[in-house]
């Protein structure tokens, strides 16, 4: 299996999501594949919030969509209280649905114009009937109250809401399903500044509220440092490096890791801004290189690059890194 | 520590004087519309009272003459057969609107689910209908009606569904259209994480969002109806028993009533002419009243 | 002193809608010397991009524009009005947020930058496209040679934004507008577009005005910056202390509240309650009011004249923060419990940030 190894998967009671392997592809034209994803291992702890950062193409929104079974999955296994996600078909992957939800990136987009926005948080209850208990204007009310909207304004449709609202309607209604995990997928990028603190604030607050387990994607580096405990970094279809958000901002080991800590407007105080001059360009996710996919843009990239995959190996404690000649970094207290 | 949150939360919550801004711009439908609607439900209430106005039978010949001009006794003068064309104008209402709206109900109720099944499930379905829909569109029309008419009869049902086949493609199409945009969009893909069976992401998430251009579409459709039965009765194909708009222009085309009685064609083409221009005007406005500001600022 | 290249006064830009008039713009005052770089932040219907735009003649007639805007001893709004050519793309160009919006997918890139020293400069077409693929390359755009025969979708968001900024610098404009240049870009690639800009500034000793929401950018990529907020200028002052003792309560909530990648995981931010205002009739007050932690009665009032010094630090704010009388006015409100503007604020969340 085409695997960046499975050395960051943890042997702990509490994992609650584990995914093994993952391969994503989607055929383009008569004969050409996008390698989206392309094997990819980690694992989610009960309470825990995995963030995934990566630039636009690394694959880390469709390994939300994935595993939330929006995309087909190829091979590899997304294991969820003793089942298999990823083999799952019709009724018995709906059934499973309520468990995972999602927010959105548009949040605009996300709630349908034409629906009253209760209507909206309240259509999975309505869904499931008895099953998810009884459904009731109480439970819509408290959801709204939770999220931050009054509930008066239940009748208005999506429209007259900003954004910001929008966002906050979008959580409602996952939070309705009552879901273990919560995937959100760039929840903040399509926010304004002063509106991204409030809707990162709910989320952690709901987080702690509802017994969350999150997965958080973003390009924004910043932004998955504040909410994440543990962090992956993609690139082009592949896992760099996963770390604890602290170590793993503190002690970026992969050449691509410390690239973009040192492109970023605020570069990292650990990284030499000259380090984010990466050179060339994404290659096309068709025909990734063979052995390290970042060896066309490495500086440090040699004849083992070109030959052999890294594999994740640990570089301390939680802290693992698949390069094979991943940056030394000093280490002080 | 939950109570707190909650409350943290509601601080944000906005308050109320910054929607009402929102209230003030409520679109309006516009006088035009309303002049529309009131000729449109005088036009359709006079076809359903026809039986018990004060009117002439169909084809009762009147007292006067032939070829009379408008007159207070005729209000629309009588034609070539020195019948009263007012009377026959609103008995020829209750065809021609019938075949218009049986034909436009029909392809809604056909086109519109087909194109949205094709919409939403692409694939194989999608290739089917598609090519069904593409069928129609390519097979003459005009052909197609005459066929279905002279093998079957010329009864006001035969003919409206005739005209019902020929709106089914024009409407599916747009549903699929449609149906394929609002798909990709994330309040879909929110209604299936949900759990929500294909069906009903259909008719909650997908049909309301279809539904105003597909009835946009069809007010322009029904008078395109009303205008192709005329055009069938052109051909001597339209209802073969009572008045019809259609075949009441044919009748006033005939030369020699042309000559001498231009009112006799004329007075159902000014109604046809304003229906069908009240249909379009109102299906625009629909279409643009419901047409939602999807950004918020 | 020389005299700047670029002086606004008083801009005021209306747009006239069904709703009402929409006042996007507000008295908006500042100066740019050559050479330099002002950054304009502020968050989507602040008034930067309009600004932006009423300077490179680019709002739809409608608008309503009052002000002076003078470049070089030239009068912008003047030569508008007698439709000169070429001013625009030739002393004052544009780069734009979306590449694609300013080029044309129909054209190879290397015809579009020709055609624009053809329009502008009268090159003939041979030396149109030669010069072209100096630019290209000056812009750091690998095989220049090759990609002026290609068309826009064949490259990728970085390599189009290049092209695009080639476009613009093709004419040796004196004054560089760039709307958001990197917004839609990694940031990896953000850092090169960023370091090619700040470069081709100071070869050719252009000035530059940078639109962005994003603090970082402006900080790091600007001599000065300008906050916008609801169509004003509320805050104006060389970069270093507009970010580290900023004046307006906005300046400074929006730097609490977004999150910094040296702050450790999960640390509570500070957002900014509520949201922008409308535009429309707006209140005769301090357009931050309703949302400052800072807000007293008067700046329920009246709106605040830009204080400070102008044209070093100046700011519009009649209790501005990290002075005492912005301490004072922000104690008095904790102790309440609440602004004036109704507001509240809790006195425990406040020590712990």
């Amino acid at each position: 299996m085409a695997g960046s190894g499975l050395a960051p998967l943890r042997d702990r009671p509490d994992v609650l999501l584990r995914v093994e392997g993952l391969v994503v592809e989607f055929p383009v034209g008569r004969r050409d594949v996008v390698h989206a994803v392309s094997g990819i291992s980690f694992d989610v702890a009960e309470g825990e919030t995995l963030g995934i950062v990566g630039e636009s193409g690394c694959g880390k929104s469709t390994v939300a969509r994935a595993i939330i079974r929006l995309n087909d999955i190829r091979e590899g296994s997304v294991m969820f209280e003793g089942k298999n996600l990823a083999v799952l078909k019709g009724e018995e992957l709906r059934k499973s649905r309520p468990d995972l939800q999602m927010i959105f990136q548009d949040p605009i987009s996300s709630l349908n114009p034409r629906r009253k926005v209760r209507d909206v948080i309240s259509e999975g209850l309505k869904v499931w009937g008895s099953q998810m208990g009884a459904w009731s204007e109480g439970r819509i009310d408290e959801l709204m109250h939770a999220v931050g909207v009054d509930p008066k304004f239940g009748d208005r449709r999506p429209h007259q809401f900003s954004g910001g609202q929008c966002q906050r309607i979008g959580i409602a209604r996952a939070l309705a399903m009552d879901p273990k995990v919560l995937i959100c997928d760039e929840p903040v990028s399509a926010l304004d500044v002063s509106v991204q603190a409030q809707v990162l604030n709910l989320l952690e607050d709901m987080k702690v509220r509802y017994g969350l387990t999150l997965l958080f994607i973003s390009h924004d580096l910043a932004v998955v440092k504040n909410v994440s405990d543990r962090i992956i970094v993609m690139y082009l279809g592949k896992a760099c490096e996963i770390g604890a958000a602290d170590e793993l901002y503190e002690h970026p080991r992969h050449p691509y890791t410390r690239a973009l800590l040192a492109s970023i407007p605020e570069p990292a105080p650990t990284v030499e801004v000259s380090e984010g001059d990466i050179e060339g360009e994404l290659p096309s996710p068709i025909n990734p290189p063979k052995g390290c996919r970042f060896n066309t843009r490495c500086p440090h990239a040699d004849e083992i690059c070109y030959e052999d995959e890294p594999q994740m190996e640990a570089v301390g404690g939680d802290h693992f890194v698949a390069c094979h000649h991943p940056v030394a970094v000093s280490i002080d207290v | 520590m939950a109570d707190d949150i909650s409350t943290e939360n509601t601080e944000v919550v906005l308050d109320e004087a910054e929607l009402e801004i929102d209230d003030a711009v409520k679109k309006k439908l516009g006088v035009g519309f309303w002049i529309a609607i009131t000729w449109l439900v005088l036009v359709v209430g006079l076809a359903l009272l026809a039986p018990v106005l004060p009117i002439d039978g169909q084809n009762d010949v009147a007292a006067g003459g032939r070829l009379e001009s408008p007159s207070m006794d005729h209000l629309f003068g009588t034609d070539g057969a020195g019948r009263d064309v007012f009377s026959r104008t609103i008995w020829g209402a209750r065809v021609s609107l019938s075949v218009g709206f049986i034909a436009i109900a029909s392809g809604l109720f056909v086109g519109g689910p087909l194109g949205i099944i094709a919409g939403f499930f692409r694939g194989k379905v999608d290739a089917v209908i598609s090519f069904v829909f593409l069928s129609l569109l390519s097979f003459p029309s005009l052909v197609l009606a005459l066929l279905i008419v002279n093998s079957l009869d010329r009864s006001l049902r035969i003919v409206a569904l005739v005209l019902g086949i020929l709106a089914i493609a024009p409407i599916g199409r747009l549903a699929r259209a449609n149906t394929i945009v609002f798909a990709e969009r994330e309040f879909v893909q929110a209604s299936r994480v949900i759990g929500a069976k294909n069906g009903r992401i259909m008719v909650r998430e997908l049909l309301p969002n279809v539904l105003i251009p597909m009835s946009a579409l069809a007010l322009l459709g029904m008078a395109v109806a009303i205008v192709a039965e005329g055009g069938l009765a052109f051909l001597g194909l339209s209802v073969k028993e009572g008045a019809t708009w259609g075949k009441m222009i044919l009748e006033g085309a005939d030369p020699r009533t042309l000559r001498t009685g231009t009112h006799v064609s004329m007075s159902p083409i000014m109604v046809l002419f304003f229906t069908v221009l009240a249909l379009n005007y109102a299906g625009d406005r629909v279409r643009s009243y419901f047409d939602v500001r999807e950004t918020a600022f | 002193m020389a005299e700047p290249l670029l002086t606004v006064r008083d801009l005021s830009v209306r747009f006239p809608t069904t709703r009402g008039v929409v006042q996007a713009v507000n008295g908006v005052e500042f100066d740019l010397e050559e050479g330099q770089t002002i950054g304009i932040v502020g968050e989507s219907g602040s008034g930067k991009s309009v600004t932006a735009k009423t300077l490179m003649n680019l709002l739809p007639r409608t608008a309503e524009i009052d002000g002076e805007v003078m470049f070089d001893g030239r009068d912008v709004r003047e030569l508008a009005a007698k439709g000169e050519d070429h001013f625009w793309g030739v002393q004052m160009t544009m780069v734009f947020q979306d590449p694609m919006t300013s080029l044309n997918p129909v054209k190879r890139c290397g015809e579009q930058i020709a055609e624009t020293l053809r329009y502008h400069m009268g090159h003939d077409k041979k030396k149109a496209i030669s010069e072209s693929i100096d630019l290209l390359e000056r812009v750091g755009i690998p095989e220049p040679a090759k990609r002026v025969a290609q068309y826009p979708h064949e490259l990728s968001g970085g390599l189009r934004q290049r092209v695009v900024i080639a476009m613009a610098l093709a004419c040796q404009p004196r004054l560089l507008i760039a709307d958001e240049p990197t917004t839609a870009v990694d940031v990896t690639v953000q850092k090169l577009l960023l370091d090619l800009l700040d470069d081709l500034r100071k070869e050719r000793r252009m000035s530059m005005i940078l639109i962005t929401h994003d603090l970082g950018v402006a900080r790091g990529r600007c001599d000065e910056v300008a906050v916008m907020y609801a169509g004003r200028i509320v805050e104006r002052a060389d970069s270093h202390s507009l970010f580290s003792d900023s004046r307006h309560p906005y300046t400074d909530a929006l730097l609490r509240s977004i999150p910094r990648i040296d702050q450790p995981s999960h640390t509570r931010l500070d957002p900014i309650p509520g949201r922008p205002p409308e535009l429309i009739n707006p209140p005769v007050q301090c357009a931050y009011a309703p949302r400052c932690r800072f807000a007293q009665r008067s700046c329920l009032e009246e709106i605040p004249e830009v204080s400070g010094v102008v044209g070093m630090h100046s700011f519009a704010c009649h209790y501005p923060a990290n002075t005492e009388r912005g301490e004072a006015a922000l104690q008095a409100n904790l102790d309440r419990g609440e602004t004036a503007g109704g507001l509240h604020l809790h006195a425990a969340a406040e020590g712990a940030s």
